[in-house]
C-alpha cells in the first residue's frame, strides 16, 4: 500500500512538473509576443482557440457531450460585453466577467438538455444555438444594433486585450488541469463511461454533469467578450457563426479529447496550418478546413495526444 | 383571410412534399448506416446547381434534369460511400464521429460550390406554359404543381420499393436489426453502399425540385436544408422513412401556416422549437413507434 502511494506520488510529481513546464513555456512565449513585436493578431486568436478548444474538451472529452451549438455561449458573451459597455456604460473590466456569468446563465437554461445523449444532444444543441441567434437578431435595434451590429467606440486597445486574453487562457488551462486530477473530474469521466455504474458508486450524476457543463460554458462566453473588445465590433452574423463551433470542435479533436495537452496541441497545430493556408490560398481556406476535418476523423480519430497515449498507455499517468 | 389560409395550405403541401423527400433520404441514411449526414443540405443544393448548369449551359429542361440528377447522384453516392464509411466504422464512437466527419464534408462541399458558382443567388429561368394554374379560388405556379406531382410520384415509388421489393425489404430489415439480416445472408456492405447511393440520388432529385419551387438558391442554402432535414427526421422518428414522409408534409404545413399567422422572425423560430420540443416530449417521433430495433 505504502509502495503504491509512493509510486502515485512520483507519477503526480512528473505530471505536475510537466504541466508546469508546458505552462511556463506557453506563458513566457505569449507574454513576450507584444514586447518582441511579433504578430499580435495571430497570437491573440491562437490563445482564443486554445481556450475555446480546452473548454469544449470539458463538455466533450470529460463529460461525453458533443455540443454542436457551442457558439451560442461565445455569441452571448460577445453581445453581453458589447451591450453592457455600449448601452449601459459599464467599465470593460466589469463587463467581461459578466459575460462569463451570461454564459453560465445560458448554460443553466440549457441544463435540461443534459439528460439527452449522443446524437440527440448534438442536434438539440445545434437548434438551441439557432434559436439564440434568431432571438438576438430580432431584438430591438436600439439594443443590439440590428444587422449593423454594435461598435464599441474608442475602447480598442490591442495589447491590453491581448494580455487579458492571456489571463483568460491561463485561468482556463489551470482550471482544466485541476479538473483532470480532481474528484469532480474523475466523477465526470466515470459518468461519461457508465452513468449507472457511477451512480451506484455514489456519484451525484446530474450535479456532476451540471458542474462540467457550467465550466465548459463560462470560458467561451468570456472569449466572446474579449474578442468583441479586441475587434471593437459585434454583429449576429459573426458572433453566432457556425464556423466558430466547427473550428473549436476540430481543434479539440485534432489534439485529442479528454487530455489537458490535447486541445492545446491541436489548436496550435491547426491554427498555424490555417494561417499558412490562408496566406497561400485564401480562396481554398474553407475547402481545406473541410477536407482536414474528414481526414482527421478517418485517420486520426483520437487526435495527436490520444493516439500517442493509445500506443503508450503507461504514459497516461504522466502526461497531463 | 380564407384565401390566405388556403394559399398557405396549398403551398404547405408543396413545400412539405419537398421537406418530406429531404427528410426521408436523411432518415434512410441514418437508419441503415447509423451515420448522421450533416452535409445533407449541401447534397440537396448540389442537385439544384446541377439543374442550373444543365439548363443554362446545355438547355436541358428541369423535368429532364430529374432523372439525370438521380443517376449522377446515385453514382457519386456509391463512390463516396466506399471513400468515407468503411474507415469511419473503425473509430471508438462511429455515430458521433460521423456527425463530425460530415460537418467537414458540409464545409468542403459548400466551399466547393462557392468556388465553382460564387456567392450569388441563382435561379433557373425556365417557365412552363401556362405560367400558373387555377386551383379552386387561388392561382399556383405550374412549376410548383409539377414539383408536387414529381414529389408524389417519387414518394409512391419509394414506398412501393421499400414494402414490395426484396431489396427494399432488406433495407427496412437492416434498419430494424442489422445483425439478424447478416445471418440471413445479406451482404451488409453492399446494402449500405446502396442505401447511401439511394439517399444521395433522392437528395439530388430534391435539389432539382427545389430549383423549381423556391425562387433562388446559393452555396450557403445547404445549411438551412440540413436543419429542415433534421427537424423532419426527428419529428418522424429517427430511422423511420414513413414517419419522415408524414413529418415532412406536416412541417411544411406548419411552416407555411406560421408565415401566415406569425411575423417573419417568429416563423423561423417555429422549426427549431418543434425540433427541441419533439426530442423532449416525444423522442420516438409523431408515430410514436420505434422503427429501429
Amino acid at each position: 500500500m505504502a509502495a503504491r502511494s509512493r509510486a502515485l506520488d512520483s507519477a503526480d510529481r512528473i505530471y505536475f512538473t510537466l504541466a508546469a513546464l508546458i505552462g511556463s513555456v506557453l506563458l513566457v512565449y505569449f507574454a513576450s509576443v507584444p514586447l518582441l513585436g511579433l504578430n499580435v493578431a495571430f497570437h491573440f486568436y491562437l490563445m482564443l482557440w486554445i481556450t475555446m478548444a480546452s473548454a469544449f474538451n470539458v463538455a466533450s472529452g470529460f463529460a461525453g457531450y458533443m455540443p454542436f451549438g457551442y457558439v451560442a455561449f461565445y455569441g452571448i458573451g460577445a453581445f453581453t460585453t458589447a451591450i453592457l459597455v455600449k448601452k449601459a456604460a459599464f467599465p470593460l473590466f466589469l463587463a467581461l466577467p459578466l459575460s462569463g456569468v451570461a454564459g453560465i446563465v445560458l448554460a443553466l437554461l440549457f441544463a435540461p438538455t443534459l439528460r439527452l445523449s449522443g446524437i440527440y444532444f448534438g442536434i438539440v444543441s445545434l437548434a438551441l444555438a439557432g434559436i439564440c441567434r434568431l432571438v438576438i437578431t430580432n431584438m430591438p435595434e436600439q439594443l443590439t444594433g440590428g444587422s449593423f451590429g454594435l461598435q464599441l467606440g474608442s475602447r480598442a486597445h490591442p495589447v491590453q486585450s491581448f494580455y487579458v486574453m492571456m489571463a483568460v487562457m491561463v485561468v482556463a488551462l489551470a482550471t482544466i488541469l485541476w479538473l483532470s486530477r480532481s474528484r469532480l473530474g474523475k466523477a465526470l469521466r466515470a459518468t461519461r463511461d457508465d452513468a449507472d455504474a457511477a451512480e451506484m458508486m455514489g456519484v451525484n450524476v446530474p450535479i456532476v454533469r451540471l458542474y462540467g457543463w457550467l465550466i465548459s460554458a463560462f470560458f467561451p462566453a468570456v472569449c466572446g467578450g474579449v474578442e468583441a473588445w479586441y475587434t471593437n465590433v459585434v454583429d449576429t452574423e459573426t458572433a453566432f457563426n457556425t464556423l466558430t463551433t466547427a473550428k473549436t470542435v476540430i481543434y479539440a479533436v485534432a489534439g485529442g479529447l479528454g487530455t489537458v495537452t490535447g486541445p492545446i496541441l491541436g489548436a496550435v497545430a491547426m491554427v498555424w496550418l490555417d494561417e499558412l493556408i490562408w496566406r497561400q490560398f485564401p480562396l481554398l481556406n474553407l475547402l481545406i478546413l473541410g477536407l482536414a476535418t474528414i481526414i482527421l476523423v478517418l485517420f486520426l480519430p483520437r487526435g495527436i495526444v490520444g493516439t500517442l497515449l493509445r500506443k503508450k498507455p503507461q504514459w497516461r499517468r504522466y502526461i497531463p | 383571410m380564407e384565401l390566405l389560409i388556403l394559399n398557405g395550405l396549398v403551398n404547405g403541401l408543396i413545400v412539405g412534399g419537398i421537406y418530406a423527400l429531404v427528410g426521408v433520404s436523411l432518415t434512410l441514411l441514418y437508419g441503415v448506416l447509423r451515420v448522421v449526414n450533416f452535409a445533407h443540405g449541401e447534397f440537396v443544393i448540389a442537385g439544384s446547381f446541377l439543374a442550373f448548369v444543365l439548363f443554362s449551359s446545355f438547355g436541358v429542361p428541369p423535368l429532364l434534369a430529374v432523372p439525370i440528377a438521380a443517376v449522377v447522384f446515385f453514382a457519386a453516392g456509391w463512390g463516396l460511400y466506399y471513400v468515407l464509411i468503411p474507415r469511419l466504422a473503425r473509430s471508438d464512437d462511429p455515430e458521433l464521429m460521423s456527425f463530425l466527419m460530415f460537418y467537414g464534408v458540409s464545409i468542403a462541399a459548400a466551399a466547393l460550390l462557392l468556388l465553382l458558382f460564387e456567392a450569388d443567388s441563382r435561379t433557373i429561368d425556365y417557365t412552363f406554359t401556362p405560367v400558373s394554374m387555377q386551383v379552386g379560388p387561388i392561382y399556383v405556379s405550374t412549376a410548383r404543381l409539377v414539383a408536387l406531382a414529381i414529389t408524389i410520384v417519387v414518394s409512391i415509388a419509394l414506398a412501393l420499393f421499400l414494402f414490395k421489393t426484396l431489396p427494399g425489404k432488406a433495407l427496412r430489415a437492416a434498419i430494424m436489426n442489422p445483425e439478424a439480416i447478416q445471418i440471413m445472408g445479406v451482404d451488409i456492405v453492399r446494402l449500405s453502399a446502396f442505401a447511401f447511393a439511394l439517399a444521395a440520388a433522392l437528395a439530388g432529385v430534391t435539389g432539382v425540385l427545389i430549383a423549381l419551387v423556391f425562387p433562388a438558391f446559393n452555396p450557403f442554402s445547404g445549411a438551412e436544408y440540413t436543419i429542415i432535414a433534421f427537424i423532419v427526421v426527428v419529428l418522424g422518428g429517427l430511422g423511420n422513412p414513413v414517419g419522415a414522409l408524414l413529418a415532412g408534409v406536416l412541417f411544411g404545413l406548419a411552416e407555411q401556416m406560421a408565415t401566415v399567422f406569425l411575423p417573419q422572425a417568429m416563423a423561423q423560430i417555429v422549426g427549431f422549437v418543434i425540433l427541441v420540443g419533439t426530442i423532449f416530449f416525444r423522442p420516438s417521433g409523431i408515430l410514436g413507434v420505434r422503427f429501429k430495433r
